[in-house]
């Protein structure tokens, strides 16, 4: 894999000598600067941001009553307008995002380094990968939705099975993948070429293995935070997420449905926020899927 | 291809009976006395014993998953003590609305699977193919509860056109059954649609691209008889696992497109049984769920072996 973007700047006639010189960047990094990389970045940047300045940005307590009932944008410092409890709506969506965010940040990763010690595992040994194996096909049974119901049943509504679903979901996407990556590399020439020379099978592993065998991880981490993003705000809409009365976007969501007809405006935010962050890593996976591919 | 089928069985098996017992350790899992929970705060004595009678509790664990299963084989769930009414008449009832749904959005799931694919992939007009990239992009990546919401807003709230949630049985009233019906099958269609359409798309290419294609159009046959007669039933074979994995995904998304559209299926009961802390009525659910879609893996998988016989082989 070799990066074809030119580099900024370069004056035509110079391009063989640019293409010459060592200035390689990593091809994902590449694949981020292609307009539809950019675009995604830019996008998935916007709701961070969003998040994260979230104090600064709305000035007002996400759970603080006002007393105004639900009430249009603009009235009375509340751009968004407040909800039907009369709480500021832009203070919802953007603590919404937040909580969002950071179930999120903790679950995804934490599937993807379980699901990776279970590829390890089924990498180590015959009888080891078989048992793998079928815990991955016991998770893969429950899809999505009705895994998030069967631990809500034992654990009850909250943060902690948010968490443990969306990790749990992950483990056999990101375990199977990596297993299949290390089975591949396993058997290719340069390996075999490397234990011949005297490199010790762990070694092998770690130095020339995994690194070829975890690279379609990366695009796999991005299309897992689309879903992360789904079965979170599902559940949050379903009643069984993140308590009340702290806000996510599913749950803004949820509360906004009895006065779809009456104020619309209500739907407005958290349709927004979910969108534009869905596509934006949707758009980040699909630039890191055409690097992989080409 | 029959000892494909014992190859594969074993397997599935394997996978529901450890879902089962999954399934069979949550009422156990669930923190104090289940029998007491599942009563209330205000029972009193004679009717947590019912219960705990009725749930086999004080057997050993053996003879409770036993009888656990024996019932559901035999189709004797007993009462719902919190929801109220017989278990099985409660499945049965939501089993209906679910299986409703869920055809009506397979319906939306090949048709508009289809138009994407051989739009996206024939279509001269470069305008036509990018709206196709850009509705399948849209429609894989934006979560059901805000293209529900969105459909909600112009159908419902904006044109006026259609009911925005509720359930007409189709047996009852075809017509109005169908209004009804058309927004929340629809939804829950529209990633199906999308992946469906992306794997067709590029099956269609692929075949349109070969030798064979080359010598049929050289020989005279007309474009559009050539997809139709031959690309696209090329294409088919790996379109058929995609979408038997996507019957099981609609399985799992009518949960949250029942809750949407209040429609009265077996998402709404599990979701009723969890909140009102049935639990009895969430592991039938739960397992009858699972099982449904292990047997739907399990048919997709020998669907695909008989069409390329390869599989066999491995």
């Amino acid at each position: 894999m070799t990066t074809t973007t030119p580099t900024a700047g370069a004056v035509p006639g110079t391009a063989p000598a640019a293409r010459k010189a060592p200035a390689r960047r990593h091809p994902y990094l590449a694949a981020l600067r292609t307009p539809r990389g950019l675009t995604g970045l830019a996008l998935v940047a916007l709701i961070v941001l969003g998040g994260l300045f979230a104090p600064l940005l709305s000035g007002h307590d996400p759970t603080a009553q006002s007393g105004l009932g639900l009430a249009a944008p603009g009235t009375a410092g509340h751009p968004l307008g407040t909800d039907d409890l009369g709480r500021d709506l832009l203070g919802r969506v953007l603590y919404g995002i937040r909580t969002d965010l950071g179930v999120i940040a903790l679950a995804v990763p934490l599937g993807a380094l379980l699901g990776c010690l279970f590829a390890l595992l089924a990498a180590a040994h015959p009888v080891a990968d078989t048992a793998v194996q079928r815990v991955f096909d016991l998770i893969l049974a429950f899809p999505g939705l009705i895994l998030a119901l069967a631990v809500t049943a034992v654990l009850g509504p909250g943060r902690l099975p948010v968490i443990l679903v969306i990790a749990l979901a992950e483990i056999p996407v990101f375990g199977r993948q990596l297993r299949g990556g290390i089975l591949v590399q396993r058997e290719r020439e340069y390996v075999v070429a490397a234990r011949v020379g005297g490199t010790s099978s762990s070694r092998a592993l770690v130095r020339h293995i995994l690194p070829n065998a975890a690279d379609p991880l990366v695009v796999q981490l991005a299309l897992s935070l689309t879903v992360a993003v789904f079965l979170e705000g599902a559940m949050s809409f379903l009643g069984v997420g993140v308590r009340p009365p702290e806000p996510t976007l599913g749950s803004v969501l949820n509360q906004s449905m009895p006065y779809l007809a009456d104020a619309p405006q209500f739907a407005a935010g958290p349709l927004l926020a979910v969108t534009v962050l869905v596509l934006g890593l949707s758009l980040v996976a699909d630039a890191l899927n055409r690097e992989i591919r080409r | 291809m029959r000892s494909y089928l014992l190859k594969r069985l074993p397997s599935a098996l394997l996978v529901l009976v450890l879902a089962s017992f999954l399934i069979f350790g949550i009422l156990r899992l669930v923190p104090g006395d289940p029998a007491s929970a599942l009563a209330g705060p205000d029972a009193d004595t004679a009717t947590v014993a019912a219960i705990r009678e009725r749930l086999g509790l004080n057997e050993p664990l053996f003879a409770q998953y036993g009888s656990w299963i024996g019932g559901l084989i035999s189709g004797d769930l007993g009462p719902s003590y919190v929801i109220g009414g017989d278990t099985a008449d409660l499945i049965t009832g939501g089993l209906g609305a679910t299986v409703e749904l869920t055809l009506g959005a397979l319906l939306f799931t090949v048709l508009l699977g289809t138009a994407f694919g051989v739009l996206g992939a024939t279509s001269r007009s470069r305008g036509v193919r990018t709206a196709v990239r850009v509705v399948t992009t849209g429609a894989l990546a934006v979560p059901s509860f805000v293209t529900g919401v969105l459909l909600v807003l112009v159908f419902s709230v904006a044109v006026r056109v259609l009911p925005s949630g509720g359930r007409v049985p189709l047996l009852e009233a075809p017509d109005l059954s169908v209004q009804y019906l058309l927004l929340p099958s629809l939804c829950l269609a529209l990633p199906s649609a999308a992946v469906l359409g992306r794997y067709l798309k590029d099956g269609i290419e692929r075949t349109l691209g070969e030798e064979y294609v080359r010598t049929a159009t050289a020989a005279g046959i007309p474009p559009r008889r050539l997809l139709w007669r031959h690309a696209l039933p090329n294409a088919l074979p790996p379109v058929v696992t995609v979408l038997g994995m996507q019957i099981g995904q609609l399985l799992g998304g009518a949960v949250l497109v029942e809750a949407i559209f209040a429609w009265p299926g077996l998402g709404q009961l599990a979701e009723q049984g969890l909140v009102r802390r049935d639990y009895p009525v969430v592991q039938d659910l739960l397992l009858l769920l699972v099982t449904v879609f292990v047997l739907v893996q399990l048919l997709t998988d020998l669907v695909y072996a008989w069409l390329d016989p390869r599989i066999r082989w491995e």
